[in-house]
């Protein structure tokens, strides 16, 4: 699935204009990072994806079709989202977590009554199975979990219903720097076993070196940076963050990334 | 040490003695306790508190033996000696009974033979006579006990339907009248205006008239309770609904769950406690109500209450009102044992 934002604005009821002009496309089946200092607008651009936010002016079109009330309830079920609070229910086990990413595509009647239809039970299984928990943890209430854990509780509900597009808006932002690896290359794997498109936010640029095929980089709503990971020169990422953040520091993010490549 | 101490505060500037320190209390506050006091004691007079202080420490004088006649200690003492002993037996006269049969008595039950005074003016002497009269009664030990429990259940059943019926018609009331699930400004309105009409009728007062509707019984007292308790669940569920964690729904309305499911997954399990917390309380309260209504006709034990005390059985009285106060002393406990159970 294919994204393009043709110049997006998005101005909030208060006057923030969180996008200005932002114009880009990223085709079927990219890892694309979006990179940005906090308020940057990347959680708006992800939102105006599947439509938790709507763009003030431009379009943005999914496979084709333009985002909109009409297309909203065919295209919502096709893109799947993680998100940076986890969004999970806490008093509910992992299984109920997992199994509620197949919602759209189960009746109302046995959406209400609560019993899913079998193959989404295997599914779910299978999917707790793959983000490395115990089988153990489907009967675990998610609040009795680290914020590890949680994140791939949350990752494998994104993934029920295989979507074609994944919108992860900064999946690691509390977890530690090997935690943040683990999920990151998790997402990425089980995005490429499907083929899926992703668009991830970070605001970690080692980890947007390593994990992006193309990294996107915004301040203030705008586009100020869009190629590959390689041109993501120590000049662009001066001007992202301001002056004080250059290179170095995060040593210890480095180092976890060093393990995850062995 | 002393000199340097205020060598320091000088110099920092701090804790001037010229400084005033806040007054939690002021004149205004003075004002409003002085006109709060005024209002409760012209109120407190008017609905006779000064008359019922003196009446109570005549009748605390009066027990303690002070000798002086006490009119509040009287009526005490007549209603304990009217209500006291209690009535546990349940007595027939046989003429009353069709197709009495000795041989096939009851279980428990045998027959009681007594003698009945009677004053009759006897026509010949134009003199008032004694009569007596032997007349046999079938008692049964434990009948009215036994029968006071059938009317607790049936009380019980009817808070129990109450409650059932309250939950049925106050969930989806809740659910529209919930702002944030957005089922449209009609609803909401329509939703809140229903729920607040309900709990704006006593169930005293629609019993009162469902007892005319539908006549005697348990259907009155049953929907009397339903209707006041949907106007509490409605509005209690439809708060917890608006206050719930937004970002778990968010989760499921961004892959395009409809409402149902988004309330079904993303906010039932987490209202879910509160829900039983207040269905609970609701239930409690729909006992202690099923026996009030009672007394307009509405079934349960309350109807029989009304029924012995205007016969002047003051004796079933007392049974009655020993059996509803252990009722619900017992279900107090159990109430609260459930509620620690689920939260
Ligand atoms: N609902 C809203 N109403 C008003 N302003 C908003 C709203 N949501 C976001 N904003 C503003 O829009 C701008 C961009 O916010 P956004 O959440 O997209 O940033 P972000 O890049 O995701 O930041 P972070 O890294 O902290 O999550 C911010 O200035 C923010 O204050
Ligand atoms: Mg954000």
């Amino acid at each position: 699935m294919s994204v393009i934002f043709d110049t997006v604005e998005k101005r909030y009821p208060d006057g923030t204009v969180a996008l200005n002009q932002v114009s880009f496309e990223v085709p079927d089946g990219q890892f694309c990072v979006i990179l940005g200092p906090s308020g940057a607008g990347k959680s708006t651009l992800l939102r105006c994806v599947n439509g938790l936010a709507t763009p003030s002016r431009g379009r943005v079109i999914v496979n084709g079709v333009e985002i909109g009330a009409k297309s909203l309830p065919r295209l919502r079920p096709t893109i799947g989202m993680i998100h940076q609070g986890f969004n999970l229910v806490a008093r509910s086990t992992v299984a109920a977590n997992v199994i509620a990413g197949a919602l759209p595509s189960t009746s109302t009647l046995s959406a209400l009554v609560g019993v899913y239809p079998r193959r989404f039970q295997q599914k779910a299984c299978t999917l707790v199975g793959d983000v490395g928990l115990p089988e153990q943890f489907l009967r675990r209430r998610v609040r009795e979990l680290s914020g590890g854990q949680q994140q791939r509780v949350g990752v494998a509900r994104a993934f029920m219903l295989d979507p074609a597009f994944v919108l992860a808006d900064e999946p690691v932002a509390s977890l530690d720097p090997q935690t943040s690896v683990d999920i990151l290359a998790l997402i990425a794997r089980e995005a490429r076993a499907r083929g899926s498109t992703v668009l991830c936010s970070l605001h970690q640029i080692e980890l947007a070196r390593a994990f992006a095929d193309r990294i996107i980089a915004m301040r203030a709503g705008r586009v100020v940076f869009d190629g590959a990971p390689g041109a993501l020169l120590p000049t662009v990422v001066g001007r992202l963050y301001g002056p004080e953040t250059a290179w170095a520091g995060r040593a210890e993010m480095r180092g976890a990334l060093k393990c995850a490549e062995q | 040490m002393r000199g340097a101490m205020s060598a320091l505060a000088e110099s920092e500037g701090r804790s001037s003695p010229a400084w005033r320190f806040p007054q939690p209390y002021g004149w205004r506050s003075g004002a409003t306790a002085a006109l709060v006091a005024a209002v409760l004691l012209f109120t407190g007079h008017r609905v006779e508190l000064d008359r019922a202080l003196v009446m109570t420490g005549d009748a605390v004088a009066a027990a303690a033996g002070s000798g002086r006649p006490s009119q509040v200690a009287a009526g005490f003492s007549t209603v304990a000696r009217q209500l006291f002993p209690l009535q546990l037996d349940e007595r027939t006269d046989i003429d009353r009974i069709e197709n009495f049969d000795s041989r096939r008595l009851p279980p428990f039950a045998h027959v009681e033979t007594t003698t009945v005074r009677s004053r009759e003016l006897n026509p010949n002497t134009l003199l008032l006579e004694d009569r007596f009269d032997r007349k046999a009664v079938l008692v049964q030990p434990f009948g009215y006990a036994f029968k006071v429990g059938q009317k607790l259940l049936e009380t019980l059943e009817i808070a129990l339907w109450g409650t059932m019926i309250a939950i049925v018609f106050g969930l989806p009331l809740a659910l529209l009248s919930a702002q944030n699930l957005r089922f449209g400004r009609m609803a909401y309105y329509a939703s809140r205006a229903v729920v607040g009409l309900c709990r704006a009728v006593p169930e005293l007062i629609s019993a009162l008239f469902l007892v005319l509707a539908y006549g005697f019984g348990p259907i009155a007292g049953v929907l009397a309770l339903a209707i006041h308790s949907v106007g509490f669940l409605g509005k209690f569920y439809a708060e917890d609904i608006e206050n719930a964690d937004p970002k778990p729904q968010e989760a499921l309305i961004a892959i395009g769950a409809g409402r149902l499911k988004v309330f079904r997954h993303a906010i039932l399990p987490q209202v879910m406690p509160q829900y039983i917390a207040y269905t609970l309380y609701i239930l409690d309260r729909n006992v202690r109500m099923a026996t009030v209504i009672g007394l307009v006709g509405a079934g349960g034990i309350g109807q029989e209450l009304k029924g012995r005390y205007d016969m002047y059985n003051y004796g079933h009285v007392g049974t009655i009102l020993v059996a509803i106060f252990l009722l619900v002393l017992i279900l107090d406990q159990l109430a609260s044992h459930l509620r620690r159970a689920v939260i």
